[in-house]
């Protein structure tokens, strides 16, 4: 072998030797910890892993299996009507998104982390806040007063454009008057077709989805991707190309190209909710992301009607509903007259044995659902900021594949920053297919997803400055993190033949409405609860 | 080359020993400037694990690159330029920390940036000391193991005893710009004492003389003088001399004295000058408190020098004081030094007077005592986490820890320099349901200054007397000060809200108004 050579080649191997060994080196000393929600008994589930026979049996009215925001939802509508005879089972997602966790005193959240002022059709919603006085005064008014501790304080976001921070997310103010205009031009028409109707006198885009004008002429949006209607609007600018991709991963979890047009304006369309308090476009938001609105739901149940425990089979006789589920003790029946399957489409597929049969084709109608990565890194102080934009509550790096970082301590009413904060980070596997997305997130090493969750801050602050300031890092893998909605979602028979289910066994779940958010969910939960007070 | 078979022992002639001499006071200094840079910006930036770190990282690193220079020497000129090298340092070195200092106190923004440029110079030249020094010597026909051993065995002697010396003497004893000078000189007086004994074998003797003289002459007058240049630095980022300063982690505190006139800066700004604090801690304090004859209870928020508690005091109705401060650094110094305690009369350790370090806002949020008066002390609104103590809520929260018949005074910046932020925080006070009585008084360090008592019910009217000793509020002054003439009116502005953080934009805007 010729020297030069055989010096390439160990040159090569001392690389590829040093590169984990580098990859290794960021996390030096931090300590990483993966949970993995869900994971286990999902891939039980998958895997037809066989169910063990029960040993003991417990009879309820109504047995609300999964404890999301759906779940929690149909069990405070039931607590509230003076339904007593129910229980909840929690299922392995304790609160769903809404989970948080806490870390040395900072509480922060480990999914979604904030609620837009909910919209006039939101009625359930401004119920829970004006029970938890979130909303101050008349709840269904146009204006509600709102906890002022509760928005966003300033200042909420920024984005890192061409090297500098600036206020707001969409770059309006800082890109050529080409790009500008086609900004405003989008905008003007999001604020159109806020107020737009259709046949039916409907709003054509409202939440919760189920009240949507049925208009087809609107409906027919969905038949493309919102990438398709962008570039049909002539909507060519590529900093607001880059805002939308930004959007749709963060609402949905996938990109434009894979987004259906009619949801891609639902996003912009349907909020509108005002304040007397706030500017429109305004969110609410805790230091632990939604866990209050999830603990305040628990709260109004009596200690009993909740049962830690999963359910692995669901079957529906003439007589009744039974429930195969086991919980640390073992095994157990649940025999209900009634229940209500909160749980996302792809695992009520694999534990109700008669979706078929119900108008669900599991393989044609489940919903993708698309992987996310939310990390929590524990920082002792903050980081220095390059310039004079501080640092906000959102914080997003514009064109980048993460969707930016939400600081825990934000709300906080404190005379100095605190000594330990929290930074989320968000990220959406929208590069790749969701199944292939998955099965990385499945074998990836603490070393690969600590080094895919931090990839923003390392960006922004230095790899030194971010190991030198965090003290742990918890990064929580969402592989069926939230349903995306493709075209085609508005009508799949499959979801509206759920929707519309009378019998013994209801569905509530954010995933009948093709996406993921409070407001959908809380809007099947209370649906489903509904169905039953109705009896 | 050979190795000299002409001193097969090794033994050095006279002269090359004193050279070997030289790398021990060359390795000294070499270490010595990088414990002034380190201890320096460990002073002046904190952290000082990262400072000393990275200083030494880049010192350590500048010294490899300087030995790696040190071949492209040609073999003929190594001594002489290792004469010039060792001026270069001493100049350099000498003036190093002077010369950072300076920096620091006239411009803060490229500190960071000459200072590792002056340690990487620095290291390249002292790392090609010792390299030179070695050819020299080897050229000179020492037998080479018995050269590393010896250059290697003074290199790392000198090391050891400045290491010791710097942080048990010299940093003490003669402060960083001095120690910087003198090791400057010595490394000059290795360079001239060099020239001398080795005058025979080098080119322009007379010229390297003088310049080694004059370098000598320059450090010797910056030796003498650098007390009054540091002295000029400090009294130009502070206007006096710096009696005390310290970094603690939540702020950098600073005091200083001129004649009888002490004065507290936080991270550089003026708190009080003890020349006319009694203006503002009066004026803080008794127009509240005389109205509240019956007051038992008072919360202090902010405030740790024990001024304003020093004046609450002196009602001796009050039965209790709770002062809140983020600082244990700030209400020990206030405390505990001599010097400082009896400029608020040993106020926070008063029996009656109970001192808490805790953030205010955590506190409000988190206990539930109620008081007679709140007297909110806290900076001025310059940032979006400072905005928060001014907001809407935050006033709510003070009126959950008030009696029905209460009151509330609110340190409310510059209604003249700032006169949008000033009617901010009244709005803001009227918008979480208080009664508000604006008023201002005059301080000359600060200016015309502002002031907000606010009330859960409505009625109030400013005291005609004062039954405690007061050195500025009387009948007259106190309805002044209540009395805003037409060019202080009153200002239509918006509440401040958390989710708007309106005072923390009209702050921004007035005081670029006001600095030119």
């Amino acid at each position: 072998m010729q020297r030069r050579r055989f010096l390439g080649l160990g040159a090569a191997a001392g690389m590829a030797a040093t590169l984990p060994a580098c990859r290794q080196l960021e996390h030096l000393g931090i300590p990483i910890s993966v949970l993995r929600p869900g994971m286990a008994a999902g891939h039980r589930l998958r895997d037809a892993a066989p169910l063990p026979p029960a040993t003991r049996e417990i009879r309820t009215g109504v047995a609300i299996l999964g404890s999301g925001i759906a779940g929690l939802t149909a069990a405070w509508r039931l607590a509230r009507a003076g339904h007593a005879d129910f229980l909840l089972l929690d299922g392995p997602e304790p609160d769903g998104n809404a989970a948080a966790g806490t870390q040395d005193g900072v509480s922060h959240p480990r999914g979604a982390h904030y609620l837009p002022l909910p919209s006039l059709e939101s009625r359930v919603v401004r119920e829970i806040l004006h029970e938890m006085g979130v909303i101050e005064d008349a709840p269904f008014a146009a204006r509600p007063r709102y906890a002022e501790t509760l928005l966003v304080h300033e200042p909420d976001e920024r984005l890192l454009f061409e090297g500098e921070w600036r206020e707001g997310l969409l770059p309006t103010a800082h890109v050529g008057d080409d790009e500008a205009a086609q900004h405003h031009r989008f905008m003007d028409e999001m604020a159109r077709l806020q107020d737009a109707r259709g046949a039916d006198g409907q709003r054509a885009f409202a939440v919760p989805l189920a009240l949507s004008s049925a208009d087809p002429a609107w409906r027919a949006l969905d038949a493309q991707t919102f990438s398709h209607w962008l570039t049909a609007q002539d909507y060519t600018a590529p900093s607001l190309l880059a805002w939308l991709d930004y959007v749709c991963r963060d609402e949905y979890g996938a990109g434009p190209e894979r987004v259906s047009a009619w949801f891609g304006l639902h996003y912009f369309a349907s909020r509108g909710g005002h304040a007397a308090n706030a500017r429109d476009g305004s969110v609410l938001t805790w230091p632990d992301g939604l866990a209050p609105l999830a603990r305040h739901l628990r709260a109004s149940l009596a200690p009993g009607r909740q049962l830690a425990g999963t359910a692995w089979r669901i079957e529906e006789s003439p007589h009744g509903v039974s429930i195969l589920a086991s919980d640390a003790d073992g095994a157990f029946r649940i025999l209900a007259d009634r229940a209500i399957c909160a749980m996302p489409m792809h695992v009520s597929a694999r534990i109700v044995p008669d979706m078929q049969a119900r108008g669900f084709d599991p393989a044609r109608h489940a919903p993708p659902q698309s992987p996310w990565l939310v990390a929590n890194f524990l920082l002792d102080g903050f980081p220095a900021e390059a310039g004079d934009v501080p640092l906000a509550w959102d914080n997003v790096i514009h064109g980048s594949p993460g969707l930016g970082w939400v600081v825990a301590t934000h709300q906080w009413l404190r005379a100095a920053r605190p000594p330990r904060t929290v930074f989320t980070t968000y990220r959406a596997l929208a590069d790749r297919s969701p199944a292939e997305a998955r099965r990385w997130l499945e074998s990836a090493s603490a070393a690969s997803l600590y080094e895919m969750a931090s990839e923003e801050l390392r960006r922004v602050y230095g790899g030194p400055t971010l190991w030198r300031l965090s003290r742990a890092v918890e990064i929580t893998l969402r592989g069926h993190g939230m349903a995306c909605p493709v075209p085609g979602t508005l009508s799949n028979p499959g979801l509206h033949a759920l929707r519309q289910a009378k019998g013994r066994l209801l569905f509530a779940h954010a995933d009948l409405s093709g996406y993921s958010v409070f407001e959908e969910a809380a809007h099947w939960g209370d649906q489903a609860a509904r169905k039953i007070l109705a009896g | 080359m050979s190795d000299a078979a002409s001193s097969p022992s090794g033994a050095l002639r006279q002269p090359d020993r004193l050279l070997i001499l030289s790398v021990f006071v060359v390795a000294s200094c070499g270490l010595a400037y990088e414990l002034i840079a380190g201890a320096l910006s460990s002073y002046l930036l904190g952290d000082s694990v990262l400072q000393f770190s990275s200083i030494i990282g880049c010192y350590l690193f500048a010294m490899g690159v300087g030995s790696h220079l040190s071949k492209y020497v040609d073999d003929r000129d190594v001594l002489a330029r290792f004469i010039d090298i060792e001026l270069l340092v001493g100049l350099l070195g000498g003036l190093s920390a002077t010369l950072l200092f300076l920096l620091f106190a006239w411009m803060s923004a490229p500190f960071r940036s000459v200072l590792y440029a002056l340690v990487f110079a620095l290291g390249v030249l002292v790392g090609m000391e010792i390299p030179l020094v070695m050819r020299v010597l080897h050229a000179r026909q020492a037998s080479f193991s018995e050269l590393v051993s010896r250059v290697l065995t003074f290199d790392y002697l000198g090391a050891l005893v400045v290491s010791l010396l710097f942080p048990l003497v010299l940093a003490p004893r003669l402060g960083l710009s001095r120690t910087g000078f003198l090791f400057g000189m010595t490394n000059t007086a290795v360079a001239l004492w060099t020239l001398w004994y080795y005058r025979a074998d080098l080119p322009r003797l007379r010229g390297r003389l003088t310049r080694g003289v004059l370098v000598m002459a320059f450090l010797a007058a910056g030796l003498a003088t650098s007390g009054q240049i540091t002295g000029w630095a400090e009294r130009d980022l502070f206007g006096d001399e710096v009696i005390f300063a310290t970094t603690t982690p939540y702020q950098r505190l600073v005091v200083t004295r001129w004649k009888d006139d002490t004065r507290l800066y936080i991270n550089g700004n003026l708190q009080f000058s003890s020349r006319d604090e009694h203006r503002y801690h009066e004026a803080l304090v008794h127009p509240a408190l005389e109205s509240l004859p019956w007051a038992r209870s008072v919360l202090v928020l902010g405030g740790g020098d024990g001024l304003a508690v020093r004046e609450v005091l002196r009602h001796k109705h009050v039965e209790r004081v709770t002062l809140v401060d983020l600082d244990p650094a700030m209400t020990g110094l206030f405390s505990r030094n001599a010097e400082l305690a009896s400029l608020n009369g040993g106020a926070l350790s008063d029996p009656r007077v109970t001192v808490i370090n805790a953030d205010a806002g955590q506190w409000l949020e988190e206990r539930g005592e109620i008081f007679d008066l709140i007297i909110a002390d806290f900076p001025d609104p310059s940032s979006f986490g400072l905005g928060k103590l001014y907001s809407v809520p935050i006033y709510r929260l003070m009126a959950r820890h008030l009696s029905e018949n209460g009151a509330l005074v609110v340190q409310s910046t510059s209604p003249w320099f700032a006169p949008r932020s000033y009617w901010c925080i009244d709005a803001t006070l009227r918008e979480a349901g208080f009664h508000t009585h604006p008023y201002h008084a005059h301080v000359p360090s600060f200016g015309e200054w502002g002031f907000n008592l606010a009330t859960r019910r409505p009625g109030f009217t400013p005291p005609t007397h004062y039954s405690v000793p007061t050195r500025y509020l009387d009948a007259d002054t106190t309805r002044l000060m209540f009395q805003f003439p037409p060019d202080m009116r009153a200002l239509p502005v918006a509440a401040n809200h958390l989710n708007s953080q309106a005072l923390v934009h009209y702050f921004e805007q007035d005081w670029r108004n006001v600095v030119r």
